[in-house]
């Protein structure tokens, strides 16, 4: 339990960390708050030579609401300043409170939510309620930038389709028309757990009807999914418990999760149908959630 | 938060004893000032680690630690032929571990060597040097792999890889059975945990000329001691063990760990001083925890309950040592007696050698699985009897002034009295078959010994000598035990009962404990024994102070010639101390202070000095293994959780738990609220969450706080503490145990509210939502099938 060496550069830009990011190719890794490298480093899972830290960068730090764009997040925000941001509170209290439910305190002071994305871990509790609400992802590298949908980013387990030189700046919430929002988690303990399943669900109701619909899944893919088949079953249904519990059912047999030590494959399907029907019930009654 | 009701010990006028008086560490710990053993510092301190097995079980073939030497930086690299060839183990019938593994290693993380360096640093990087060539043997994980009969042996002096077996018998099952109006089996499994302290192992040692000085995190200084100089074939008064706070301890830190050895070794071979010390894995790696229990038992009842016969088979997974394993097995089976009464008892138990950590003491010492299974057995009883399962315990709970068939004299023991009173604080009636489907409440009942009558290790000593110095001019006290306070407040209780002994302010005593050189013999904090035997050690010692001070006063003390309620010479049985000051009982105007009076004492004498011995006396039966559970006093509790269940993903959320307790006086009301708010917290962790994994090849898969689930904050209910404040003839101001007996009924009272929300039986802890889930299922089909 011990960091290897390395080197430790600290730059004053993006810029100047894609350039970093670039010119060390595969030997470098970004960190913000160090809560996954770190750990990694020390369980001699990673071992990069070079280090950029890019916690320290005023420019990713914000979260803002621009009008006609939507709600902007920096990448370098911790899942604290997500949790207590008044603009998320107010816009989508959903997303607020998905940062709650992250790891523990400790972690949700240091972590950032460009990390956490960036992390790419199947049961991160970010990516879901993200996707629901439509996120578009900024990717700046050192030749360019490029902005993408989040439900894009993710190529597999820790993996993106970010380049060596690339770093996600900002994360957009686009003006949409959902009228609610919500992620369950579902940990094995009230703190300090990591999902077994997650779901956020996102709706847009008009006079009780279902316009529109998305239900994305964590920890049951290799990559947050969204449930297509139940989204569009939903689509110009009136909303109800039984038409949430088929959307379940219907959700339930579009993931492919695994087995391992904190759930078997068959509990987190089922589990994947009661976390649908309830998040489809909380969005579409309590609005942003 | 907590209500107390006295009962059955009315009459008591103390000063210190029976206060929540604030804790004699408290400013030390929350100011961050205290030391723990990771904080100490020695010039030239070495850093060392151990070297550990990445097999399950193997023959070592080579070890090469020749790259690992050259590293600038290694100072020492110590293998079994470096060290003495001695095994060694906490129960002289069963040393049966080496140093280092001399031949074949026996679980994944097994010790082989160790290392060390100018720095941690160092230190990792040369563990990682060092190759070890292996010839792997086949392995087994669990009990039943290890009896079958084509299993690998894994030690030549356990044939079948049975390394304990019990078979008791008392009284007359055959006849017992043919009157039963009522028989039934249930077969239930505990599983195996660890204890979660957050202080992982660690120990520094040094050589001062022959004499080497241990400063270590262990729960017995005394027992260090002995097994460090057994170990090296040393003089005890060679070995002195020091103890800086520690860190918790659950009963994980009463076996020798191998930081104390490899310590001790390395730092002879190296002359600086040695801090070994473990990751938070090693302790998982380390185990000694809760044995994995597989409980059946068969109880006949008569018609209205009362308990004719038991008859039980439990099979434990001990891992690869003995340790304190074969006690465990023991109690296991022994302390049913004390909580029930009845006279037809058959005990059958099997310890497996298997290739995993090995298993030992952990909080209630064998006793919460068994508890469980027996609680749940009672419950499913009650049930087909159609009775209220708290009746059914009443009708057979154990009365005070009792001997059980397996010979222990119970004094105090008010289990009746703790069931009426949780079932009424809990609004059981209330509750009980009225609660909607996925709600519940269940009651276990538990207790302890308060201190094992024997000792570990055979020997005649006395189990606690006190001792208390009194300052030149009277002003202040010290107070000596080797009693070890790991978190549980053995400081804080030991100094209010001095102060009430001697009758001097609580705030005027320091208490020097932890340290086999400075302070008196105590055996340490294992079976709950601190505050009864330490207790009157200390209590005897006050009373030995007092005793002088009111035979000097008596000659420095005049009453009036006139007016006084006589005149004369005073006696000193006409004085009493209280507080700081002694005065005519009398005649309470006629007074001096303390402190006058002990310096006077000092002026005549010297230093004043009282001396305090407890032993407990030929304690038990005759029959094989009939020492273990005896003890001076038995504790009693009854527990009550209320739960709430999904049905859908079957989570458990305890929403309410009451305790009650007879733990005879309680000398600190607020450290006794804080023992059972932790049991509960432990007990519930450990029924719901808690579970040492391993994969197929048997390496851990969860030595972690992140996938070791314990309950955090936010996972606790309510809880509801009640003391029922009785009175204990064995114990210094009627003390008895609460410690470990608090986390006995919870795994049971916990797991009977889930039965008692869902209808069905998970007979297997823990209780996890997943398994909560597939019973339900399973019960749903089943159902279906049954329709069709």
């Amino acid at each position: 339990m011990y960091l290897p060496d390395f080197e430790y550069f600290n730059p004053d830009s993006v810029e100047e960390a894609c350039q970093l990011l670039l010119k060390y190719g595969s030997k470098a890794k970004a960190i913000a708050g160090g809560t996954d490298v770190l750990v990694k480093m020390k369980k001699e899972l990673l071992a990069p030579e070079v280090i950029v830290g890019i916690g320290q960068l005023s420019q990713l730090k914000k979260i803002e609401y621009v009008p006609g764009k939507g709600v902007v997040i920096g990448s370098g925000v911790t899942h604290n300043e997500v949790q207590n941001s008044k603009v998320l509170q107010e816009k989508y209290l959903s997303v607020s409170e998905a940062a709650h439910q992250m790891a523990n305190n400790q972690v949700r002071n240091l972590g950032t939510i460009g990390g956490n994305i960036s992390n790419a871990v199947p049961s991160a509790d970010m990516p879901p309620i993200l996707i629901a609400l439509d996120t578009t992802a900024k990717i700046v590298g050192a030749k360019g930038e490029r902005t993408l949908p989040l439900e894009d980013v993710f190529a597999g387990p820790n993996e993106t389709v970010l380049e060596h030189d690339e770093l996600i700046t900002e994360f957009v919430i686009p003006d949409g028309s959902f009228t609610g929002s919500t992620y369950m988690k579902f940990g094995l303990r009230a703190s300090g757990a990591l999902a077994v399943v997650g779901v956020a669900a996102s709706v847009q109701m008009e006079d009780g009807v279902i316009k529109d619909a998305r239900i994305v899944l964590g920890a049951v893919s290799p990559v947050p999914v969204r449930a297509k088949k139940a989204e569009d079953f939903l689509k110009g249904k009136p909303a109800g418990e039984e038409i949430f519990a088929e959307a379940g059912v219907i959700a339930s047999g579009e993931c492919k999760p695994i087995s391992d030590i904190r759930a078997s494959a068959e509990y987190r399907k089922d589990m994947v149908r009661v976390f649908t029907k309830r998040a489809l019930n909380k969005a579409a009654n309590e609005g942003h959630v | 938060m907590s209500k107390e009701v006295s009962y059955l010990n009315m009459n008591k006028q103390y000063s210190y004893v029976g206060k929540s008086l604030k804790r004699t560490d408290i400013l030390d710990k929350v100011t961050g000032r205290g030391k723990y053993i990771d904080d100490l510092k020695f010039s030239n301190m070495l850093y060392g680690k151990l070297i550990r097995s990445t097999e399950a079980h193997a023959r070592i073939i080579n070890i090469d630690t020749s790259e690992a030497e050259k590293l600038p930086g290694v100072k020492a690299i110590i293998t079994a032929k470096d060290v003495p060839s001695i095994k060694y183990g906490l129960s002289p019938a069963r040393y049966d571990e080496n140093i280092f593994c001399t031949d074949t290693v026996k679980f994944y993380g097994d010790k082989i060597g160790a290392i060390c360096a100018v720095d941690e640093e160092t230190v990792y990087k040369a563990l990682k040097l060092i190759k070890v060539e292996y010839e792997v043997l086949p392995a087994v994980f669990t009990p039943a792999e290890a009896a079958k009969e084509d299993a690998p042996q894994i030690f030549e002096e356990f044939p079948g890889n049975v390394n304990t077996e019990i078979h008791l018998e008392f009284g007359d099952i055959e006849k017992a059975k043919q009157e039963a109006y009522y028989v039934r089996t249930d077969r239930l499994v505990g599983q195996r945990t660890l204890h979660g302290f957050i202080e992982p192992h660690c120990a520094i040692a040094y050589w001062e000329g022959k004499r080497v000085h241990i400063h270590s995190s262990h729960q017995s200084v005394h027992y260090l001691q002995h097994h460090i100089a057994r170990i090296f074939d040393m003089k005890e008064g060679d070995v002195r063990v020091t103890l800086p706070y520690v860190g918790g301890g659950f009963g994980g830190k009463v076996d020798i760990s191998g930081v104390d050895i490899s310590a001790v070794a390395l730092s002879k071979i190296t002359g600086q001083p040695v801090k070994m010390f473990f990751d938070l894995e090693e302790v998982w790696l380390n185990g000694r925890g809760r044995h994995g229990m597989d409980m059946t038992y068969t109880t006949g009842v008569t018609k209205e309950g009362k308990i004719l016969f038991v008859e039980s088979e439990t099979i434990l997974d001990g891992g690869a040592y003995s340790g304190l394993g074969v006690a465990t097995s023991y109690y296991a089976g022994s302390l049913l007696n004390v909580l029930y009464d009845f006279d037809n008892y058959r005990f059958d138990a099997y310890r497996y050698v298997t290739n995993l950590p090995p298993c030992g003491a952990q909080r209630g010492h064998g006793q919460p699985h068994p508890r469980y299974a027996f609680e749940s057995h009672l419950d499913h009883i009650a049930e087909d009897l159609g009775m209220d399962p708290i009746d059914l315990r009443l009708v057979n709970a154990r009365k005070a002034n009792t001997v059980t068939p397996n010979g222990y004299e119970v004094k105090s023991y008010y289990l009746t009295e703790a069931n009426e009173l949780a079932r009424d604080a809990s609004g059981w009636k209330d509750k009980k078959g009225k609660l909607p489907v996925g709600r519940g409440i269940g009651v276990g009942n538990g207790g302890f010994v308060t201190g094992a009558g024997f000792c570990m290790y055979r020997t005649d000593l006395p189990h606690s000598i006190g001792m208390i110095k009194v300052y030149d001019d009277g002003t202040h006290a010290i107070v000596y035990s080797q009693a070890v306070d790991i978190g549980q407040g053995s400081d804080t209780v030991l100094t209010q009962m001095a102060a009430e002994a001697m009758g001097f302010p609580y705030e005027d005593i320091t208490i020097c404990t932890r340290d086999t050189d400075l302070a008196t013999l105590d055996f340490g904090a294992y079976a709950s024994r601190q505050t009864l035997m330490a207790g009157w050690a200390v209590k005897r010692a006050g009373e030995d102070i007092k005793k002088k001070i009111l035979i000097q006063a008596a000659e420095m003390l005049k009453v009036k010639e006139d007016g006084g309620y006589r005149s004369g010479k005073l006696m000193p049985e006409e004085l009493d101390c209280k507080e700081g000051l002694v005065f005519v009982k009398q005649e309470p105007g006629v007074n001096i202070t303390f402190a006058e009076v002990a310096r006077a004492y000092f002026v005549k004498h010297g230093v004043l000095v009282g001396r305090g011995y407890y032993h407990p006396g030929k304690l038990g039966g005759k029959h094989k293994g009939a020492a273990v559970g005896t003890s001076p006093a038995y504790s009693s509790a009854t527990q009550i959780a209320e739960v709430e269940v999904d049905m859908e993903t079957g989570v458990t959320k305890v929403v309410g738990t009451w305790d009650v307790h007879d733990s005879g006086c309680v000398v600190n009301p607020q450290l006794l609220h804080g023992q059972v708010h932790g049991a509960f917290s432990m007990g519930i962790g450990e029924t719901i969450w808690e579970k040492v994994t391993f994969d197929e090849k048997g390496k851990l898969l969860n030595g972690n706080f992140a996938e070791y689930r314990m309950p955090t904050a936010l996972d606790m209910p309510h809880v509801d503490s009640l003391v029922l404040d009785t009175f204990e003839p064995n114990g210094p101001w009627g003390v008895k145990e609460v410690g470990e007996g608090a986390t006995t009924p919870t795994l049971g009272c916990v797991a009977n509210a889930v039965y008692d929300a869902i209808g069905v039986r998970v007979a297997e802890l823990p209780l996890t939502p997943e398994k909560i889930w597939r019973g339900l299922k399973e019960a749903r089909e089943a159902k279906e099938k049954e329709g069709k």
